[in-house]
């Protein structure tokens, strides 16, 4: 149902895609100089909210948007969505105003703590909003079964969502999202109150939807999961972009090498190594031998998960 | 176009069930019972007159009670739900959820409207059932009381004169309680619910409360039933009128709607004969005002920053 975005029919020569397909746009979104500012009491003061950013996202790309509260990602979020409108600069969606129907055609939005119809089921949420999409019919149906499968909500179907759990809203909210199968998506802060497992699910989710060819841009403070799924980062301060680049570049130490050992050295093994390290011409002094820790997240989701698991099965809980 | 139309009736349709699971109809029950209890009582004191004048001023009352009463319940519902609409929206922050979806503000707007709409026919049509109901009921009373009047004297079906009596009573009987003007009263009385609902969007498009909302729509609710008589009174002082005075007179009118037209709803009640093409007219009035007041809605909501 989504209709691609160049509809290229028999009739069209082959010159003319070739035309069309160099005024495709390069990024799936493009800011320049793009500023919200709100006035304070009295019209004598102005918050800036977002101050001239300058941002190149392109398709296919998991974006992360850092900073504190405040900072200025939900209102970045917004004005990429033409939910409110820049006071300076622009933004580009697929090359389109972000307020025109066909660029919101291709997004979907999670907002921050998302809020929904509480007196429709989980069911009706998700066909209300696939209709204002314009999906209908038997593809509604398919699209409804796929969504409430791929988020985990068989058990909030008939439920309405004014009984929903915070949880169980953001996988909703990510459902209603996707309804439409958009090219880009827009989520703000989507593990907000999730649990360590419902985050990590989020988080899976989000590699999914990158495998799948989806632009993600999203929003977190939770710093070791955008690091987990991110191509890259830019990090926001009082409204202003700050630092921007992929993860691979800002994070690499190179004064540093990592070698990794899938089995535990026995501490010949080790003094053996050392050696062998001290004649390839290396300092004994920069060489570190340490066991790897599971981080306590790491540890968390292992045992939830077996624990969960077990219970589906039937075993009887310890 | 056809699929502006489609997400409308969507938008319309949500804002619809959201009031049905609201319980907004509950307030309907009270509705019944007010006109049934009142229907019972005016039968109790009209106990002991003569059949006829008795009836008719029976049949009166219910009349005016049941439209009085659709009025005023269809008012605030009206004026209640359509004052939360946009503040609820707002506040939830469900707006930006729909608005993220490719749907033009002013199909959001609309939509908010037609529901509302919506839910006015379906409140209207109940509780003119139950007024219906109501009359039946009077109907049943009345035929019964013709009953015990002009059929005690033994071998009546053999005195020309009192069957024509009977046949009499009968059919005035049906005339006052099956009076096809009241379903033009009741189209009436909706048409200006929606009128209302019309006002209230509008202010609440710019508003930042439903209280200021309610407060402003009711405001002009009364300023519009004041409005022709205002005139009329500065009219009849014909020269004294300054250019100030029938300026400020021309803007009003032109600004708030003339809700004591409507007033034609006392004329059919008051059993005048008020022609259907005067309704129609007053139909057509309401209805361009309301494209009216639906397209500056719609102008003011696309600049609102939300
Ligand atoms: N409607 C508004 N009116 C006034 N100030 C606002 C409005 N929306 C956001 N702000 C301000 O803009 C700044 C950036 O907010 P936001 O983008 O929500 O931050 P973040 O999502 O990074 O926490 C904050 O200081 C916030 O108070
Ligand atoms: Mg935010």
């Amino acid at each position: 149902m989504t209709e691609p975005y160049f509809p290229i029919g028999k009739l069209v020569g082959i010159a003319e895609i070739g035309r069309m397909e160099s005024s495709a746009p390069l990024f799936a979104v493009e800011t320049t100089g793009l500023t919200k500012r709100y006035p304070l009491t009295w019209k004598r003061k102005v918050l800036v909210a977002l101050d001239h950013l300058n941002l190149q996202i392109r398709s296919g790309e998991v974006f992360g948007l850092l900073g504190p509260n405040g900072s200025g990602k939900s209102t970045t979020l917004k004005l990429l969505l033409g939910l409110i409108v820049p006071s300076e600069g622009e933004a580009r969606v697929f090359g389109l105003p972000p307020d025109s129907l066909d660029a919101r055609r291709r997004v979907g939005f999670l907002p921050e703590n998302p809020y929904f119809y509480g007196f429709l089921t989980g069911d009706e949420t998700l066909r209300f909003y696939g209709k204002l999409c314009g999906v209908a019919g038997a593809a509604l149906d398919r699209r409804v079964e796929e969504l409430i499968e791929l988020v985990g909500l068989q058990n909030g179907r008939e439920r309405p969502l004014r009984s929903y759990s915070k949880g169980m809203l953001q996988r909703i909210g990510l459902a209603q999202a996707l309804i439409h199968d958009p090219d880009l998506l827009f989520l703000d802060e989507p593990t907000a109150g999730v649990d360590p497992l419902g985050s990590a699910q989020i988080r899976d989710l989000i590699l999914r939807l990158k495998k799948m060819g989806k632009t993600v841009i999203f929003s977190s403070h939770l710093l070791e999961q955008v690091q987990e799924v991110a191509d890259r980062v830019a990090i926001f301060s009082l409204g202003k972009k700050v630092l921007e680049g992929s993860l691979e570049s800002l994070l690499t130490e190179r004064q540093s090498t990592q070698i990794h050992i899938a089995a535990e050295l026995s501490t010949e093994q080790e003094a053996k190594l050392r050696q062998a390290l001290g004649q390839a011409g290396l300092d004994s002094a920069a060489i570190q031998f340490q066991r790897p820790q599971l981080s306590l997240e790491q540890l968390y989701l292992r045992t939830v998960q077996a624990q969960s698991e077990a219970a589906a099965k039937g075993a009887p809980k310890p | 176009m056809m699929t502006s139309l489609y997400r409308i009736t969507v938008i319309g349709r949500n804002t619809l069930t959201e009031a049905v699971r609201q319980k907004v109809l509950s307030v309907l029950l009270i509705f019944a019972l007010v006109l049934v209890g009142s229907s019972v009582l005016v039968s109790e004191i009209a106990g002991g007159l003569d059949a006829s004048s008795l009836f008719e001023q029976q049949i009166k009352f219910v009349k005016d009670f049941g439209c009085g009463a659709i009025g005023l319940f269809g008012f605030a519902i009206a004026l209640l739900s359509t004052a939360q609409l946009i503040p609820q929206e707002l506040h939830n922050r469900t707006i930006y959820t729909i608005l993220a979806k490719p749907v033009r503000r002013s199909e959001f707007l609309l939509g908010k409207f037609f529901g509302i709409v919506l839910l006015l026919a379906l409140c209207v049509a109940l509780m003119s059932l139950a007024f219906a109901a109501a009359l039946y009921w009077q109907e049943q009373l009345g035929l019964a009381a013709v009953d015990a009047a002009d059929t005690q004297i033994p071998n009546w079906q053999q005195n020309p004169t009192l069957v024509s009596q009977y046949h009499n009573d009968v059919a005035q009987i049906y005339q006052q309680v099956r009076d096809p003007q009241l379903i033009e009263a009741i189209l009436l009385l909706f048409m200006k619910l929606v009128m209302t609902t019309g006002i209230a969007l509008l202010i609440s498009t710019f508003a930042s409360s439903s209280i200021f909302t309610i407060v402003t729509t009711f405001m002009i609710y009364l300023i519009g039933h004041m409005e022709s008589t205002a005139r009329e009174f500065w009219l009849a002082r014909g020269a004294e009128m300054s250019i100030w005075q029938s300026g400020l007179v021309g803007f009003i009118s032109l600004l708030i709607p003339d809700m004591n037209s409507f007033t034609i709803v006392d004329e059919i009640l008051a059993g005048n004969h008020v022609p259907w093409s005067h309704a129609l007219n007053l139909l057509g009035y309401a209805n361009a005002y309301l494209i009216v007041l639906l397209a500056v809605s719609i102008i003011i909501f696309d600049y609102r920053e939300l």
